[in-house]
């Protein structure tokens, strides 16, 4: 078994793991920046290291920093948390080569995974939907005709060389598509003078829907159901609930078991996620595994009961799933709102600075993950989620009822906060039936 | 709220004895994997330094190259050979343990000596080549590496090949005494048999390049390069310190320092030198560009009607508004014709001898193929580069770095190009105190010797001796708007009418434009300017200037060097 964990993270993922080792007794070492002297991680672990000045890329990316500090602490293991050096292959290999336990998939699997093309025809490979597209370069409008009837309509069609939307049309009929290719492939010529087309299936509307994975070192492997992940900005995930209202049981039964086959396919081992775009009709379609744990985890955690870090602990020092898939139930349901140290009236600018005072709500089916706390000084050089506020109840109603709730009563005193703007959408007559796609944001009309 | 020891410890449940080991030891780190950046003392993955050119990922600081490294980073694949391999020197003070201590080296490192040499290509072009190697007693130089080094020059003046060294050296070695001062005068000497025979010698500087080896070889190249802080001295800096007991100023004796005080021409990045030689080597070949035949307009006097200056819009502007259009401040610089004129310029930097002048620069450079050396006086576009340019006034360090690089031109038969634009020499104390009127009238006596056509442009202000030491030439153009006089009219006012704030009245008489000097046979060539001449509107000047200097280099290079140079002399000697 583990005894001691190097942290090699911050903010409340770095507590949310520390606190996961005080309760399995096992000792902690937090390292952090120098800008992060006051941080609570750095507090709460039983050692810190301090492992370089401010900006990320000499402290949390070091990894030369992270690996002395292991082996001077006298660390067996490392838990990566999400971002930085979570999935980075390289650093993985480094632990390995040191023999220290990195918690978390192996490097040649986070490698594999992190290559689009190789991710893909693993997946294609193990029968788990990939979006359909052509496979060779199309030239002229009659081999495109064909390649569309196959992919299936709607269709996009895109310069080899495109990009800004540039060379890029999407056909919904077959009808539609000798005028859609002609006129992609003539803006194509003109703008990046080339005439290369792809084809790919033109996914509608897609909710983003994710299953959680957990296996182990003996080829076990189990999902835990679903996250619905489709409010979010610019990529960046702002809410997310599981069970989805999106999906019927035999759906999560077909999604779930295409999520084992990709894990393993991948010979994927520990926490893992695997990302599904899914449209209206029911089709699902993979877009990328996460190789690490997820910052929505604890909705999970909430319906199925399991802590999820906990379990990667085990994983990683070689201990058997003690569930199978039959265990697995999902209960209630839960919502995560991540609260950002941002400005929604000031298109969502950063607003670091000292919390002077604060208050955050509490009680039955309410949780709070965070790292700030009154007098914390918030730094600039890192990401804005300050907090994860999740709360759980026995229905979706009911769970949108206490998320208002609780939202209602977070004061932080010193920073600007989207907390009103989480309000807002949790008040919206469509994300309350459910009605949402990952293009929700974009229509969303803020009014305070 | 201050969180400093408030929460409890864990308290370790795992069972001491008890836990499951993993068939393994503790974590540890492998030999070899990580290393300490010599630098900045920060832990490096080993493989990274090796994969980026030896170059720490954290501070940027260089590691030295072992010798075949080196040439592996450079040459061609496989087209590496080398010469004298076995080369052994002797023990000729028969200092005691010497032998031993070579003996133990050759075994650690697996070099017979300090110095690897032979013949390599760079890009396809050929070179002969020697590295040192600071392993091998500090690459210091004895018999052995004298001699290797001096073969390799003699073998490459037989070949015609051209040659580059990498200096990495603590200088001559001690336990050969005599024989090791005695292998700078070899190198020496075989380095200019190498250049008596118009070869090329590219000189390496690489931490660190010091002593007797700085004091021969290294110092010695056309064109000296260095890596990025590389300690290069004669005397080591401990040395100094001791004797003259007091703390050197920090950077003292770096690349930076020895670029700033003219001794380099340039500080070459690990990962552009491969790039970089290459591009040296091949604007010294041989490569027989010939320029398109151009017709040139017969007309010498473009923009002027015979009569008197036509105007292209300046009608009623008399010399006085030329004076100010010369001056005028987004008036289009030296640097601009270099780009608008040339290709592949190359920026040589430093007179040799104390300075790096910013108010000139100079280099080589192509026009339409063939290299020619190109020289300009150097006014900045903004307040604070004129600061850095000194507002175009050359210091004598200047003129000899233009003098340095015409006689350069000579060496390797290249066409000089001089563009002047000067409100005149730097008027100073430190410019007197380093010889200024010297450094002007060495130019003027060298330059109506050289051996290869000079062509010189005025193209903003022509002021007096500053201007003249670049315009030695064996046709002297100017642009419309450009003046050249023996003095500033403020300054002529001032002494013939002690009243400096008659300048326009002196530019009246004083004889100074574009169109008086073509008049008065000073000049060959006048060039049109449109009615605002700045970086935006330089284009029709240049395509003329561009087909005038084709005009230009087909008549010159085409005179033997006794009639350019008699062509010169009877220039000057009928005014």
């Amino acid at each position: 078994m583990i005894k001691k964990i190097l942290i090699a993270n911050r903010g409340e993922i770095a507590v949310r793991i520390i606190r996961a080792c005080r309760e399995m007794g096992i000792e902690t070492v937090a390292v952090y920046s120098e800008a992060d002297k006051e941080a609570l991680h750095t507090k709460l672990a039983d050692e810190a290291v301090c492992i370089g000045p401010a900006p990320s890329a000499d402290s949390y990316l070091s990894m030369e920093s992270i690996i002395s500090a292991t082996i001077v602490s006298g660390a067996d293991a490392i838990h990566p948390g999400f971002g930085f050096l979570s999935e980075n292959s390289k650093f993985a290999a480094l632990c390995e080569q040191c023999s220290i336990t990195f918690i978390g998939p192996s490097a040649k699997v986070i490698e594999s995974l992190g290559n689009k093309q190789e991710a893909r025809n693993t997946m294609t490979a193990a029968g788990v939907p990939v979006i359909p597209g052509s496979k060779e370069p199309v030239y002229t409008p009659q081999d495109g005709e064909e390649t569309a009837a196959s992919v299936g309509y709607p269709v996009i069609i895109k310069a080899a060389l495109g990009g800004g939307g540039k060379g890029m049309r999407v056909a919904h009929t077959p009808e539609e598509f000798v005028t859609a290719f002609q006129t992609a492939q003539k803006e194509a010529q003109m703008a990046f003078g080339d005439q290369t087309m792809y084809i790919e299936h033109f996914v509608q509307h897609p909710r983003h829907i994710e299953f959680q994975i957990l296996a182990d070192q003996f080829g076990n492997v189990i999902h835990l159901g679903e996250r619905d992940c489709s409010i979010q900005r610019n990529h960046q995930k702002m809410i997310e609930e599981s069970p989805s209202a999106a999906l019927s049981e035999e759906l999560r039964k077909k999604m779930g078991e295409a999520a084992v086959r990709a894990a393993k396919a991948a010979h994927y081992t520990n926490a893992g996620t695997i990302e599904f775009l899914l449209e209206k009709s029911g089709n699902f379609y993979f877009m990328e595994m996460n190789t690490r744990i997820q910052v929505e985890h604890p909705v999970t955690e909430w319906v199925t009961g399991i802590d999820l870090i906990k379990a990667q602990i085990r994983i990683a020092s070689g201990e058997k799933l003690s569930y199978e898939q039959k265990d697995v139930k999902l209960t209630g349901h839960s919502i995560e709102c991540r609260i950002n140290a941002e400005n929604p009236e000031k298109g969502f600018l950063p607003s670091p600075g000292t919390v002077r005072d604060m208050h955050l709500p509490g009680g039955k089916g309410i949780r709070i993950d965070s790292a700030i706390y009154s007098g914390y000084t918030i730094p600039p050089y890192y990401d804005s989620m300050v907090a994860k506020l999740s709360v759980w109840a026995k229905n979706r109603k009911e769970a949108i009822r206490k998320m208002r709730s609780a939202l209602g009563e977070v004061i932080i005193e010193g920073i600007d906060t989207n907390v009103d703007y989480q309000y807002a959408i949790l008040n919206n007559p469509d994300y309350v039936a459910g009605n949402v796609d990952i293009e929700f944001i974009e229509g969303f009309e803020y009014k305070k | 709220m201050k969180l400093d020891n408030m929460f409890k410890k864990t308290n370790s449940s795992v069972d001491k004895k008890g836990y499951i080991t993993l068939g393994r030891s503790g974590p540890m780190v492998p030999e070899g994997l990580l290393r300490k950046c010599n630098k900045c003392g920060a832990a490096i993955i080993a493989e990274d330094v090796r994969r980026d050119n030896y170059i720490c990922p954290k501070c940027g600081g260089y590691f030295r190259v072992h010798a075949y490294r080196r040439i592996e980073m450079l040459a061609d694949d496989g087209s590496f050979q080398e010469w004298d391999s076995s080369l052994q020197g002797g023990n000729p003070l028969e200092y005691r343990g010497y032998e031993e201590k070579l003996e133990g080296l050759r075994e650690k490192t697996g070099l017979t000596e300090a110095v690897v040499t032979g013949r390599m290509l760079i890009n396809g072009s050929a070179a002969a080549v020697g590295v040192c190697d600071g392993r091998f007693l500090m690459a210091s130089m004895g018999e052995a590496v004298g001699e290797k080094i001096t073969r390799a020059v003699e073998r490459a003046t037989e070949e015609g090949l051209p040659l580059i060294l990498f200096a990495c050296s603590g200088g001559a070695r001690m336990q050969e005494g005599i024989m090791s001062l005695m292998q700078m005068a070899k190198t020496a000497a075989a380095i200019k048999r190498h250049s008596d025979a118009g070869l090329l010698y590219i000189s390496v500087l690489t931490d660190p390049t010091t002593g007797g080896v700085t004091a021969s070889f290294a110092m010695l190249g056309d064109v000296i390069l260095a890596e990025p802080k590389a300690l290069i001295g004669f005397a080591g800096p401990r040395v100094i310190e001791q004797t003259i007991r007091q703390k050197l100023p920090k950077g003292f004796q770096r690349s930076e320092f020895l670029l700033e005080h003219g001794f380099i021409d340039g500080i070459i990045r690990r990962e552009n030198m491969k790039e970089t030689l290459s591009g040296v080597l091949k604007l010294h070949e041989k490569d027989n560009v010939v320029l398109p035949e151009e017709d040139g307009s017969s007309d010498r006097k473009q923009g002027y009607n015979g009569d008197g200056w036509d105007g292209y819009g300046l009608e009623d502007r008399d010399a006085w508004a030329h004076v100010e259009a010369s001056r005028q401040a987004d008036r289009p610089v030296g640097s601009d014709y270099i780009e608008g004129l040339f290709t592949e310029f190359t920026e040589l930097h430093g007179d040799r001898h104390y300075g790096d002048d910013k108010a000139i620069i100079g280099g080589i450079a192509r026009f339409h193929g063939i290299p020619v050396t190109v020289i300009a006086q150097a006014k900045g576009t903004d307040t604070k580069g004129n600061i850095e340019r000194n507002f175009g006034m050359p210091s004598p360090e200047g003129y000899r770095k233009a003098l340095r690089l015409m006689k350069q031109a000579e060496k390797f038969s290249r066409p000089v190009i001089c563009f002047v634009d000067t409100p005149g020499a730097f008027c100073g104390l430190e410019a007197e105190e380093r010889g200024q009127g010297e450094a002007i009238a060495r130019n003027l006596y060298e330059m109506s010797g050289l051996k290869v056509p000079v062509l010189s442009v005025v193209i903003g202000e022509g002021g007096s001796g500053g201007a003249l030491a670049m315009a030695v030439a064996d046709e002297v153009w100017m642009l419309e708007n450009s003046i050249y006089s023996v003095l500033s009219p403020e300054g002529f006012a001032s002494i013939l009418w002690k009243d400096s704030s008659k300048a326009k009245e002196a530019a009246r008489v004083m004889k100074l434009t574009a169109g008086d000097l073509y008049d008065l046979g000073i000049v060959e060539r006048v060039f049109a300017e449109p009615d605002s001449y700045t970086r935006e509107t330089m284009g029709q000047t240049l395509d003329a200037l561009d087909r005038e200097i084709s005009v230009f280099l087909h008549k010159y290079c085409s005179l033997s060097e006794k009639e350019l140079t008699e062509h010169r002399y009877s220039r000057f000697r009928r005014m």
